[in-house]
C-alpha cells in the first residue's frame, strides 16, 4: 500500500498535452474511443470527414462528461483506427478534459498489408518484437502523425483479440503490446477474444507485472458466466467492465447484473482491481457504433452503484484510484520518454536516387 | 482517335506519346506511414521525383501511368503538381494493387460496391478532386493464387471496365486462367487487359505468356530493371540478361503487338527501400540499348512505347456488362 501512495504522490500519466501528475486525473473513463474510422473509410467517396463537425460533436460529449464530474478520457482506439492526435490536443485544451491516447493495433481483421504481408519473401507477418518496437517508440518518442512529425506520448498500449479465439497474429500483437508496455512503463490494455485467462497468460508470459495489465470486455456474457473477472483479478491484473450501458442483445450483461458483479468483486476483496467504462465511440466513420455518451456512466450507472450499497469510497476507488494507479507510468521502466526534439533531420531518412 | 484520363483532365490519345505503362510515383503498403523508418523529407522526395520525371521527359517520355492503388500512396493532388511542374502526363488508376494491399474497409465490400467505386473514380473523380482514373488496377495477393477477395476485385474491375471503357492493368499474371475465366464470364474482351509482371522472376511461365497473347491480351514485361545483379535487389528480381532473352523470345514468336514494357520503378518509395538507382529511365538507359545490341530496331520501340500504350489506354465506348440488369444501368 505504501508504494501505491508513493506512486500517487510522485507519479505521472502521459496525456496528449504531456505528462501530468497522476492526482490531477480525477474521474477516469478507462476505455473509450474519441474518433473511430474503420481503416480505409477515409478513402471511400461515401464517407465525409469534416473535422469541424467531428470536433464539435466530440467537444459537446466531452463537456457533458466534464459537467457530470468527469476529468479524464482514455482513447483506446490504437494507432490505426482514426486516431487524430492533433485534434485530441485541441480538444483537450478546449474542454479541459485530459485525454490519454493509445498506441497499438488489432484485431487481425483491422491489420493492414504492411504488417501482415510485408514486401519480402516469404511475407512473414510481423513478430512480437517488431510490434513492440513500433509501439514503444510511440511512448518514448511520441505518437506518429503520419509522415509529418511525432507528437506527445501514447499513455497506454492497446490491442484486441478476435472473439472467435485469439489468432497467431494477435498473439504476436499481444506479446508485442505487453513488451512495449513493460519497456516503457505504461499499462497494456486488451479486449480479450475467447479465453480471458489464457490471453492474460500470454501477456504475463513476456514478463510484465500483472498490475500493469488491463483485461477488457469482462462484462461480456460468456466471461461473466465463467467468472473470468474473479480469475483475472486474482492474478493481480485489472478487470475492465468496460461496456457499462450495454445489454444482453449486444452480448454483454445488463447494468443490473454489472452492478452485482462489481458488488461481488468488492465483497471478495478484489475491488482494487476493477475498472469501469462505457466503450463509447464519440464519432464513428465507416461503421456503426452504439449510441452512448461519455456522461452515461456518471449520470446513470453510478447512482445504480450507490443504490446497490457501494460506499462513496468504493465508487472513488473504481472511478479514480484504480485507473490512476494503473495509468501511472512505472518509473523503473527501462525506456524513458525522450520526446522528439524537433530536429527534422533525426526524424527523416534520406531519399535515395 | 479518342481520349485518355490524366490527373490534369482528359487528353487526346495523340498526345500520349512515349508512355510507361506500369510505374509508381511512390508505393507503400497501408500502415507503412506509421513507421518512421520510411519517412523522407518532403522537399527531398519532391526533388528526387522531379529529377526522375524530368529525365523521363529528356528521353522523350510523355506519359507516366501510376499504378498505385487506393490507400497505397496514391496521392492525386501531388500527382497533379508533379504533372504541372514537369509536363509529364500522369495517368492515375482506381482499384487495388492486390487484395492484401486493400484496406479493411474495402476488404468487406461486395462486387457491386467495388464496381460503383471504380466507376465513380473513372467518371466523377478521385478523393474529392475532379481528377479521373484512366485505368483500373487489380492484382494477385501474395501466394501466387487469386484469393476470394482478389476475385471479387477482378470481377468488379471487369464490370467497371465495360461500363467506362477504361482498361485493366494487373499486378502479376500468375494464376492467369482464373483471371481469364472471370473476364470471360463478365464479357470483357481480353484486349482491355494488360496482364502485368510476366517478367517477374518468381512467376515465369512462357506458356502462360503465349496463352495471354493468343487470346488477345497484353503481356507486360513491366518489372524491367529489377536485376538480381544489383545490390539490394528485391525478391522478384532476376538476372538482367535472362529478362532480355525472355523478351526477345517473346518478340521472335511474333508477339510484338501484344507486348508492353515498363519498369515498375518508384520515383521515391514509400514503405520499402526501393531499388537504389532504379527509375522509369532504366528503359531508355539500359533496356533499349540491350535490345539494340540484339538487333531490335527503332520501329519496334515505337510500337512498344507509343502505339501499344495508346491502344490500351484509349477509352472504349461504354457497354452494359452482361451481369447487370437493365434497371441498374438506367439508374
Amino acid at each position: 500500500m505504501l508504494d501505491h501512495l508513493e506512486e500517487k504522490n510522485s507519479g505521472v500519466v502521459l496525456t496528449v498535452l504531456g505528462p501530468i501528475p497522476t492526482k490531477e486525473l480525477g474521474v477516469v473513463l478507462i476505455h473509450e474511443t474519441l474518433l473511430s474510422v474503420y481503416p480505409g473509410a477515409e478513402y471511400a467517396p461515401e464517407i465525409t470527414i469534416d473535422k469541424s463537425e467531428i470536433f464539435d460533436r466530440l467537444k459537446q460529449q466531452m463537456l457533458d462528461f466534464r459537467r457530470a464530474g468527469g476529468k479524464t478520457i482514455i482513447d483506446n482506439s490504437g494507432m490505426f483506427h482514426g486516431r487524430d492526435i492533433k485534434l485530441y490536443e485541441t480538444l483537450s485544451k478546449t474542454t479541459g478534459v485530459h485525454i490519454v491516447a493509445s498506441t497499438g493495433l488489432g484485431p487481425e481483421l483491422m491489420l493492414s498489408g504492411y504488417f501482415v504481408t510485408p514486401q519480402k519473401n516469404p511475407p512473414t507477418p510481423w513478430s512480437a518484437e517488431q510490434f513492440s518496437a513500433l509501439f514503444a517508440k510511440e511512448v518514448t518518442e511520441g505518437i506518429a502523425v503520419p509522415r509529418i512529425e511525432r507528437s506527445s506520448s501514447a499513455g497506454i498500449v492497446t490491442s484486441i483479440a478476435s472473439q472467435t479465439g485469439i489468432t497467431e497474429k494477435e498473439t504476436s500483437l499481444f506479446r508485442g503490446s505487453a513488451q512495449a508496455a513493460m519497456a516503457t512503463g505504461v499499462p497494456v490494455s486488451v479486449q480479450y477474444g475467447a479465453d480471458a485467462v489464457a490471453e492474460l497468460e500470454i501477456l504475463l508470459g513476456v514478463g510484465i507485472a500483472p498490475g500493469r495489465v488491463i483485461i477488457g470486455g469482462l462484462d461480456r456474457l460468456d466471461a461473466v458466466e465463467r467468472k473470468d473477472a474473479f480469475a483475472v483479478a486474482r492474478h493481480g491484473a485489472y478487470v475492465a467492465l468496460d461496456h457499462v450501458g450495454w445489454a444482453t442483445n449486444e452480448g454483454y450483461v445488463n447494468d443490473e447484473q454489472r452492478v452485482q458483479l462489481i458488488v461481488e468483486l468488492f465483497n471478495q476483496g478484489l475491488g482494487d482491481r476493477v475498472l469501469i467504462s462505457t466503450n463509447a465511440v464519440g464519432v464513428a466513420k465507416g461503421h456503426k457504433a452504439k449510441d452512448i455518451s461519455y456522461d452515461y456512466l456518471l449520470t446513470k450507472f453510478v447512482p445504480m452503484l450507490h443504490r446497490a450499497g457501494l460506499t462513496d469510497e468504493q465508487v472513488r476507488i473504481l472511478l479514480e484510484e484504480n485507473p490512476q494507479r494503473v495509468l501511472t507510468v512505472d518509473a523503473s521502466a527501462e525506456q524513458k520518454v525522450t520526446g522528439w526534439n524537433f530536429e527534422w533531420d533525426k526524424l527523416y531518412q534520406p531519399a535515395t536516387y | 482517335m479518342g481520349k485518355v484520363n490524366t490527373v490534369l483532365g482528359p487528353i487526346p490519345t495523340e498526345d500520349l506519346g512515349i508512355t510507361a505503362m506500369h510505374e509508381h510515383i511512390g508505393f507503400g503498403l497501408p500502415g507503412c506511414d506509421l513507421d518512421t523508418q520510411w519517412w523522407k523529407k518532403p522537399e527531398e522526395a519532391f526533388e528526387v521525383t522531379l529529377q526522375k520525371l524530368r529525365r523521363f521527359r529528356e528521353h522523350g517520355g510523355k506519359t507516366f501511368v501510376d499504378c498505385t492503388g487506393i490507400g497505397n500512396g496514391r496521392d492525386i493532388e501531388y500527382f497533379q503538381v508533379l504533372s504541372r511542374r514537369t509536363g509529364v502526363n500522369i495517368v492515375a488508376v482506381t482499384g487495388f494493387v492486390a487484395a492484401d494491399s486493400a484496406l479493411p474497409y474495402f476488404r468487406k465490400q461486395s462486387v457491386e460496391y467495388l464496381t460503383d467505386l471504380f466507376v465513380r473514380e473513372i467518371t466523377i473523380g478521385i478523393d474529392g478532386t475532379d481528377a479521373k482514373a484512366g485505368a483500373i488496377k487489380v492484382g494477385v495477393s501474395r501466394g501466387g493464387k487469386l484469393n476470394e477477395l482478389d476475385k471479387r476485385i477482378y470481377r468488379a474491375a471487369a464490370r467497371a471496365a465495360l461500363m467506362t471503357g477504361a482498361p485493366i492493368i494487373t499486378h502479376l499474371c500468375v494464376d492467369a486462367q482464373t483471371s481469364i475465366d472471370i473476364f470471360n464470364e463478365e464479357g470483357l474482351p481480353l484486349d482491355r487487359v494488360l496482364f502485368g509482371h510476366a517478367d517477374d522472376g518468381g512467376y515465369l511461365d512462357e506458356n502462360r505468356d503465349n496463352l495471354i497473347a493468343d487470346l488477345g491480351g497484353w503481356v507486360g514485361f513491366d518489372t524491367i530493371g529489377y536485376d538480381s545483379e544489383v545490390e539490394g535487389a528485391p525478391y522478384w528480381s532476376r538476372p538482367r540478361q535472362d529478362r532480355v532473352d525472355h523478351f526477345l523470345r517473346f518478340l521472335k514468336k511474333g508477339y510484338l503487338d501484344r507486348a508492353v514494357i515498363s519498369a515498375d520503378a518508384n520515383c521515391c518509395a514509400l514503405g520499402w527501400p526501393g531499388l537504389k538507382g532504379h527509375s522509369v529511365n532504366y528503359l531508355f538507359e539500359e533496356f533499349l540499348p540491350d535490345l539494340r545490341k540484339a538487333g531490335v530496331g527503332e520501329e519496334v520501340f515505337q510500337q512498344l512505347l507509343v502505339h501499344t500504350p495508346a491502344k490500351i489506354l484509349t477509352m472504349r465506348e461504354p457497354v452494359k456488362p452482361k451481369s447487370l440488369s437493365l434497371e441498374r444501368v438506367q439508374v
